[in-house]
């Protein structure tokens, strides 16, 4: 069943950047907020909310269509696949993403997203999530109940009990 | 070890910043890294290497350290950066610690420690991009009224949104004010000790800095499973969950039932008010949100929304105010301000005026009681009258004091050792060393963890948690310094890596040891233990450099006087203790 990644709730971001270490340390040897294929931006410093720049797994993607070396292929699921190899950085992709989603590498190769689904894993706070799509990338109807009650499980509720399992030696 | 084979890069590079000639230069010095590691180690030697005998602290010579560690910008919760200097405010060691960007953005821009010196002829900022490193007029931003609008400035004009720390002073740093802060990136703070008036003195307004580096790990399998488990222990357990919710200012109502929050210039500890100013409340009333440091999951930093009526034609203004439990006690308990939108409006006119906000608590509460017991009178004041819980004339008391019109709002703006020697009323000064004393009034315990910390923090070493453990099982007064002396070595050693201290439970010697192995460096736990008493003796070297003598130490009565959460507490006593302590160290 294929996957993408989604900004499901951005307003809940407190710019961590935990989702851009863990991209760019399982896709890059490197330890670093540069190679990371998700962008978390600040716009007014921290004063402001924080944007989330992902791949919006277009299922038309206008970065293929750009690409003249025909580095980007299709993904099942929405968004592409990049062979690295063809790739020679020209940059036109860049240009043709409206979501800013791409960048280039060190080495001067294209940082795309491939909806692995890594950095919902380091999100404390639910902002990113991954969702079911079809493999033509268009959006699966599956929920047709009334919208879910987004108020804290218990008003008691706290992070520990939202997140938390065991408790390890936890003092006073 | 040699440096060589550390795989983590610029684990040896220290940037120096002459402010008076406008020049930069790297130097190499792996011998420093390898044996400090990073952070207050590296920073303390320096210090020691610079400092010349009777450089006073606003002396153009004398240097401002910036220093971060080998964990800096790599693990979960290390975000801080360290400040060493020597402090306008009390002489002595100053040292002061901030979150925000600033250690990811030094980490990444690959100077892992800065040494700024000299002193501008006219106002400058520095700004580092990488290894770029320029010097700009700051003439314009100098004297605007506010700290948080020259980041609203510098945002404008320089690059590197999201990756980059913007430090900068308000008017008290401008002004001399002995316990000015230094903003970074509006909600953290170099509070303690005067960096702001140092940045002053050098006409420095701001520093900014961004990095874009990619740093590696020799083993990045290694690195990665640590930090999926550092992270686990942060996000999924509840080492850290105090902070994650209603955050430090939990303390408040916790402290008050103990009879240990300082209230109305500690002439009790407890607050008949607590409940309005409780973290509990600020935080179904008026949190907005929470963000975080770069490089931190937990997302401590609470956000206050004070919305505000300035018509009756149903116009507001909304202000965006962070707050924690220190100074909900400055400016709340300790001047028996029971309304908590007036704690958020003072809190805002200390983060514009750019001032440490303990201090200013503590100096308008001692300005309070000086006032009602006659020993001055509205001569001084310039006609405003002091009492406890009036929000306008402690707002205009701060607005004068860092414009300091006359000697006596000047003489407040030196804090209250100082103003107490001119004024009277040393005895209700609550001050240890020289520094205006945190929202703790829990025994012994804190009294001596004060007066013998590096710098009189209760971040030095936490005093108030060995009275709480005497609180729940009596222990002896020796017990209680020995728990000092422990906590203070621990302490010395995360300083140097430099983990936020609300990690402290996550970054226990085995996971500091794993998370340093991860990244190719070796230490043992004996080694780490011998590198924190290493920096204590190398600080209290420092220390004796900048004057520091026991013998000098008062001991403000009223700290006898008040029942503290232990009970009361005889000088005699926290005497015999310090000595203890002095005798354990051998200082």
């Amino acid at each position: 069943m294929a996957k993408r990644l989604k900004v499901a709730n951005p307003a809940r971001c407190i710019g961590c950047y935990s989702c851009m270490m863990a991209c760019a340390r399982t896709w890059y040897d490197t330890i670093s907020l540069k190679n990371s294929r998700i962008d978390i931006q600040t716009r007014g410093g921290i004063e402001t909310p924080y944007v989330q720049i992902v791949c919006h797994a277009c299922i038309d993607p206008p970065c293929m269509r750009a690409c003249p070396l025909g580095a980007l292929s299709k993904r099942k699921g929405g968004g592409v696949n990049l062979n690295k190899e063809i790739c020679d950085g020209c940059g036109n992709c860049i240009e043709a993403c409206l979501m800013g989603a791409i960048h280039l590498d060190a080495e001067n190769k294209a940082v795309i997203c491939k909806h692995c689904g890594v950095c919902p894993k380091f999100c404390p706070h639910d902002v990113l999530e991954m969702v079911e799509v079809e493999d033509s990338g268009e959006v699966k109807i599956t929920d047709t109940g009334p919208a879910p009650d987004t108020s804290p499980v218990s008003p008691t509720a706290s992070h520990k009990d939202l997140y938390g399992g065991e408790e390890p030696g936890e003092e006073e | 070890m040699t440096t060589e084979e550390y795989a983590i890069e610029g684990l040896k590079n220290i940037l120096y910043i002459d402010l008076g000639s406008q020049s930069y230069h790297v130097e190499e010095r792996p011998d420093l890294y390898e044996k400090y590691l990073g952070g207050v180690g590296v920073a303390t030697n320096l210090m020691l290497e610079e400092y010349k005998e009777g450089t006073g602290p606003l002396d153009p010579e004398m240097p401002i350290i910036l220093s971060t560690g080998p964990l800096s910008g790599i693990y979960p919760t290390c975000t801080k950066a360290v400040a060493l200097f020597r402090s306008p405010h009390n002489g002595e060691l100053g040292e002061s610690y901030a979150g925000g960007h600033l250690a990811m953005s030094m980490r990444y821009s690959g100077y892992e420690t800065i040494v700024i010196k000299g002193a501008s002829r006219y106002p400058v900022y520095v700004a580092v991009h990488d290894d770029k490193v320029t010097f700009r007029d700051a003439s314009s931003i100098w004297h605007l009224s506010s700290a948080i609008d020259v980041g609203k400035i510098l945002r404008e004009v320089e690059p590197g949104a999201g990756r980059r720390s913007i430090i900068r002073i308000g008017p008290a740093g401008e002004m001399g004010v002995t316990y000015a802060d230094v903003n970074v990136d509006t909600y953290r703070h170099f509070g303690r000790l005067g960096l702001g008036a140092v940045f002053g003195a050098k006409k420095l307004k701001a520093v900014l800095i961004s990095g874009n580096r990619e740093l590696k790990s020799p083993e990045h399998n290694a690195y990665r499973k640590t930090c999926n488990l550092l992270y686990d222990l942060i996000v999924k357990t509840g080492l850290t969950e105090k902070y994650h919710n209603l955050g430090t200012s939990e303390n408040i109502l916790v402290l008050n039932e103990l009879k240990g929050l300082p209230t109305r210039n500690l002439q009790s500890a407890f607050f008949e008010g607590a409940e309005t100013i409780s973290g509990e409340l600020f935080a179904e009333k008026y949190l907005l949100r929470r963000v975080s440091c770069a490089g931190c999951p937990i997302g401590c930093i609470h956000i206050a929304m004070l919305k505000r009526a300035f018509s009756k034609a149903h116009e507001y203004e909304a202000l965006n105010i962070s707050y924690d439990f220190e100074l909900i006690y400055a400016l709340g308990s300790n001047l028996g301000v029971a309304d908590p939108e007036a704690v958020l409006e003072l809190i805002e006119a200390c983060e514009k005026a750019g001032v440490d906000i303990i201090s200013m608590g503590v100096v308008l509460a001692w300005a309070t009681e000086m006032q009602q017991r006659g020993k001055i009178s509205t001569d001084e004041t310039l006609g405003l009258e002091l009492s406890w819980g009036d929000k306008g004339a402690y707002l205009r008391a701060i607005d004068l004091l860092v414009k300091a019109p006359n000697d006596f709002y000047r003489a407040l703006g030196k804090g209250i050792a100082y103003a107490s020697k001119k004024y009277g009323g040393e005895e209700f000064a609550i001050q240890l060393g020289g520094l205006e004393i945190p929202g703790y009034h829990t025994g012994l315990g804190n009294i001596v963890g004060l007066a013998v910390g590096f710098r009189h923090s209760h971040l030095d070493n936490a005093g108030y948690t060995a009275d709480q453990k005497a609180f729940n099982h009596p222990i002896s007064d020796e017990e209680i310094v020995d728990t000092i002396i422990e906590e203070e070595d621990r302490r010395s050693i995360l300083n140097c890596l430099v983990p936020c201290l609300f990690g402290r439970n996550v970054y226990t010697y085995e996971n500091v040891i794993l998370a340093l192995k991860s990244i190719g460096i070796n230490r043992t736990e004996e080694e780490l233990k011998e590198l924190g008493k290493d920096i204590f003796r190398k600080k209290y070297e420092l220390k004796k450099k900048f004057g520091f003598k026991f013998e000098n130490l008062t001991l403000p009565k009223r700290f006898f006087e008040t029942p503290s959460t232990t009970g009361m507490v005889e000088e005699e006593r926290v005497r015999r203790a310090i000595e203890m302590y002095r005798e354990k160290r051998g200082v």
